[in-house]
């Protein structure tokens, strides 16, 4: 695994001027922060999809994505979906592991229409980790639509793998799961700046207390 | 009926038809990906045709191709002949003619391909070439039915753009609605009456298969 990624980005996107620097070091990186605050708009940079500054094009060669809102392509099967990153690169697909690890086996030759928004998205984590050699797994909102057992199923899998993840969350439990199965770091973003970056207990202290006093009973 | 001509028309529009398929999806695909000034540019050359008078169109291919500019001499150093007055002048007045009817349908549906499909596809490892071979082209199909349609059928139906470059030569640039006015102007309404009826029902079947194609149900 390579162990470190910096990427400079420093875009206008409207009225949000997005500018950071990211420095990857952990295993796993969270990017927090409510709805508009840039999250998706730095990853979709990484990707090469947003004008970035200091991101050669080569980039966005061997990177694992997984997109918010799932884009699976509706013409092809599942089985088709996942096998993409290799068609394209006209690598052999073999990737009855990876239906088996997402358990889409069953769901392997039927359409995209035929599924629900939580297969979608399982199909969605597949295709990404399909990708061969990648050098950083992006995840957009990994989770959505995906239920609380399958979630904490895939997780640790997840974690597991050798290439670092960049994830992006507004979803505190989700955070604070996948902290527990690897000492990931948060990166806090608001308004398009890094406000705070490190270890993800430190970083999500105070949603976490909170997280814990609403799960306290009052007597 | 006049079959020589009807055997022509047919073998025009369907190699027309085949021809600009092939030349609409490079063009079509470059309009729906940019919005640049020369995209503009390029989506007003191709859409002329559709408020051309054809006889316009006609008389700027008759003497474009013909011996006194550049492109034709060189057309005839290659084909040892004029365009004029041929059925490979024909074929090229036809393309030239129906181009907006291939590209058009062919733009609307590349560009009603989710963007974030594409775009995923992209960063998936596609290439350009690649995204447009196994995205936008398969999503893109019930457009190509409606492009080929709507070519044949408009290249079926042209008059002035043949007449003025082709002449009316049976057997060679005689095409069926050459054939309708010349029945007309020799006042043989009967036949004159059979190749018209031909025409307009082939017009409207033609246009039938176009609206008549099935719905497709929402894919996600």
């Amino acid at each position: 695994m390579s162990s470190h990624h910096y990427f400079t980005l420093d875009t206008k996107l409207g009225s949000l001027h997005l500018q950071a620097t990211l420095e990857l070091s952990a295993p796993w990186t969270i990017l927090f922060g409510p709805s508009g605050s840039g999250k998706t708009s730095i990853l979709r940079s990484l990707c090469g999809l947003l004008p970035t500054q200091n991101l050669l094009p080569t980039h966005r060669r061997n990177l694992a994505y997984a997109p918010q809102n799932a884009a699976i392509f509706p013409h092809l099967t599942v089985r088709q979906n996942v096998a993409f990153p290799l068609i394209v690169r006209h690598i052999k697909p073999q990737i009855d592991d990876l239906l088996e690890i997402f358990a889409l086996t069953a769901l392997a030759e039927r359409l995209p229409r035929d599924l629900s928004g939580g297969e979608l998205q399982r199909v969605n984590l597949a295709r990404a980790l399909a990708v061969p050699n990648p050098t950083l797994l992006i995840l957009d909102e990994p989770f959505t639509g995906i239920d609380r057992d399958t979630r904490n199923r895939l997780i640790p899998i997840l974690s597991a793998l050798t290439v670092p993840v960049l994830s992006v969350t507004h979803d505190i439990e989700e955070a604070l799961l996948i902290h527990t199965a690897i000492q990931a770091e948060v990166i806090r973003i608001d308004s398009g700046r890094i406000l705070a970056q490190g270890p993800a207990h430190e970083v999500l202290a105070p949603e976490r207390s909170q997280l814990l006093q609403t799960l306290t009973p009052t007597h | 009926m006049d079959v020589p001509a009807l055997l022509l028309t047919l073998r025009l529009a369907a190699l027309t038809t085949a021809l600009l398929l092939v030349l609409a999806t490079p063009l079509a695909a470059f309009i729906a990906a940019r919005n640049s000034i020369p995209r503009r540019i390029l989506q007003a050359a191709v859409a002329l045709p559709l408020v051309l008078p054809p006889t316009v169109l006609g008389f700027y291919l008759l003497v474009g191709l013909g011996p006194t500019t550049a492109v034709g001499r060189t057309v005839i150093t290659l084909l040892g002949h004029p365009l004029a007055f041929t059925f490979s002048g024909l074929v090229v007045g036809s393309m030239i003619y129906s181009l907006p009817f291939a590209v058009q349908p062919l733009v609307n549906a590349f560009q009603a391909v989710d963007p974030a499909l594409t775009s995923t596809a992209a960063v998936l490892g596609a290439s350009p070439l690649t995204v447009l071979r196994h995205v936008t082209l398969p999503l893109s199909k019930p457009a190509f039915l409606t492009a080929a349609v709507l070519t044949f059928a408009h290249t079926v139906g042209e008059f002035g753009v043949v007449l003025m470059l082709g002449g009316d030569i049976p057997g060679l640039t005689r095409t069926l609605s050459i054939s309708l006015f010349d029945q007309v102007q020799d006042a043989q309404y009967s036949a004159a009456n059979r190749t018209a009826l031909l025409l307009l029902a082939g017009s409207f079947l033609a246009l039938l298969a176009v609206y008549a194609k099935p719905r497709r149900p929402p894919l996600v």
